[in-house]
């Protein structure tokens, strides 16, 4: 066999690896780069602190530009800055603007590391979106939505708390912080009111989030003459995605919703489009602290009409004993018969009392009344009284 | 007799007789008659007020 390759001069692998290797340093090494990508296959090593994904960009659907890249320790914590600032999960389908820095590894190639993530693009670009879906919430919806100054009414708030709040619809993720929190706050209320809870569980994170709890909502409003209220809760915990609750179908249906909704969907500085829809409370513990003080308020107001009814009666009555005590006394006084006990006496002629003495003349014979007994007797003489 | 009255009927009957009582040209003979028919209201207002009281109380319990 003859050896071909022998008469062509050539070098090993590696070594030409190697001068691949120069001139990309030549040419970036100490640099780094801003640029602004799509991240796909997104592959987070948490135990690690490393991630590998792939930046991307796209005409239509066709990709169009594609390239290795990698997050080591020192750029993961911008992942979990990225995450907690936009209370998004760093996964594929993101636009994110980062900082990178061109590697090349014998073995593992070309690859970009990310050493930061600008996520004030992604925050800017969120908030466009945001306020995109508000107005229109606003514009499509004038009967359910409208914005007066900087707050948003809606048909849903406007509708009053029940007087007394006792069957609640909740939905929340199943096994989660937020649902434990929120039954937990309810039956250890100090003052022992009983809440039916029914319990709509679904998954309340994620791309189709929004989908499975409109789904719930539907499910409550088919039966919605057994709901005082709903509550919407998830745990404090996690601060990630709460996409889902500023999607404007699931807004919409919340703003034109015919029972109360209650939301607590536990993040402290971002307010929720559902948030803003419903009557929002910061924790899934505050709702049910809200719907425990409801009632409280309504037993204290039963319990003040009872004091004053009662109040009431006790003056009606003392009242009505002392104006009748009053009627008693002065009957008692205007009686002939206390009259007579006092010394005074009732003169009769012929059993007819005698009120006009003149027709009496001396020599007839009149009947004097005391009080116990009637004395007969015979007028002797008449003289004027003061003569 | 006054079994059928309220006692805002019984009441409203006492005050008039206790008008009646008032006026100067009251004759004796009606008085005592007027007083006999006031003392019978007042002691049927007492009883009605109490079992009227009675009930109450027992509803507010």
């Amino acid at each position: 066999m003859k050896l071909i390759n022998k008469s062509i001069p050539s070098i090993r692998l590696s070594e030409f690896i190697s001068e691949i290797e120069d001139c990309i340093a030549a040419a970036f090494y100490g640099d780094t780069f801003w640029i602004t990508t799509e991240i796909s296959d997104v592959n987070k090593k948490p135990d690690k602190r490393w991630c590998y994904l792939k930046l991307i960009e796209k005409e239509g659907k066709n990709v169009t530009a594609e390239i290795g890249a990698v997050f080591w320790t020192p750029g993961y914590a911008y992942i979990e800055k990225f995450e907690k600032e936009t209370k998004q999960l760093f996964k594929d389908g993101l636009e994110i603007t980062c900082r990178v820095k061109v590697t090349f590894h014998k073995r593992w190639g070309l690859k970009l590391e990310v050493v930061e993530i600008d996520y004030a693009y992604t925050l800017g670009k969120l908030e466009a979106e945001r306020q995109e879906t508000l107005e229109r919430l606003v514009k499509e919806n004038p009967d359910h939505v409208k914005l007066v100054g900087e707050q948003y009414y809606t048909y849903n708030k406007s509708l009053p708390l029940p007087t007394v709040v006792q069957r609640i619809a909740l939905i929340t993720a199943p096994e989660s912080d937020g649902q434990r929190d929120f039954k937990q706050e309810l039956i250890n209320n100090p003052y022992g009111y009983a809440f039916h809870v029914d319990e709509f569980v679904t998954q309340i994170q994620g791309d189709k989030a929004h989908e499975f709890i409109l789904g719930k909502l539907l499910l409550i409003e088919a039966q919605k003459e057994k709901y005082d209220v709903i509550a919407i809760v998830r745990g404090g915990g996690s601060q990630l995605d709460l996409k889902a609750f500023d999607n404007y179908d699931l807004a919409q249906a919340v703003a034109s919703f015919p029972i109360p909704i209650l939301t607590g969907i536990g993040h402290d500085r971002n307010t929720s489009i559902v948030d803003l829809m419903a009557r929002q409370e910061k924790t899934p513990t505050k709702v049910a602290n809200v719907l425990i003080q409801r009632n409280f308020q309504f037993e204290q107001n039963v319990l003040e009409l009872k004091e004053r009814l009662s109040d009431t009666v006790d003056t009606l009555f003392t009242n009505a004993k002392n104006n009748l005590k009053e009627i008693k006394r002065f009957v008692k006084a205007s009686n002939p018969l206390t009259i007579l006990k006092k010394g005074f006496a009732i003169v009769k002629q012929n059993n007819v009392i005698v009120t006009n003495p003149s027709t009496i003349e001396v020599g007839a014979e009149i009947q004097i009344q005391f009080d116990k007994e009637t004395i007969s007797s015979t007028v002797t003489k008449k003289k004027k009284n003061g003569k | 007799m006054e079994n059928e009255l309220t006692y805002n009927e019984a009441l409203s009957k006492l005050e008039e007789i206790v008008e009646q009582i008032e006026d100067d040209s009251i004759m004796l003979d009606t008085l005592t008659e007027k007083v006999a028919q006031a003392n019978e209201l007042i002691k049927y207002c007492e009883t009605k007020l109490r079992t009227i009281e009675g009930d109450v109380r027992d509803v507010l319990k």
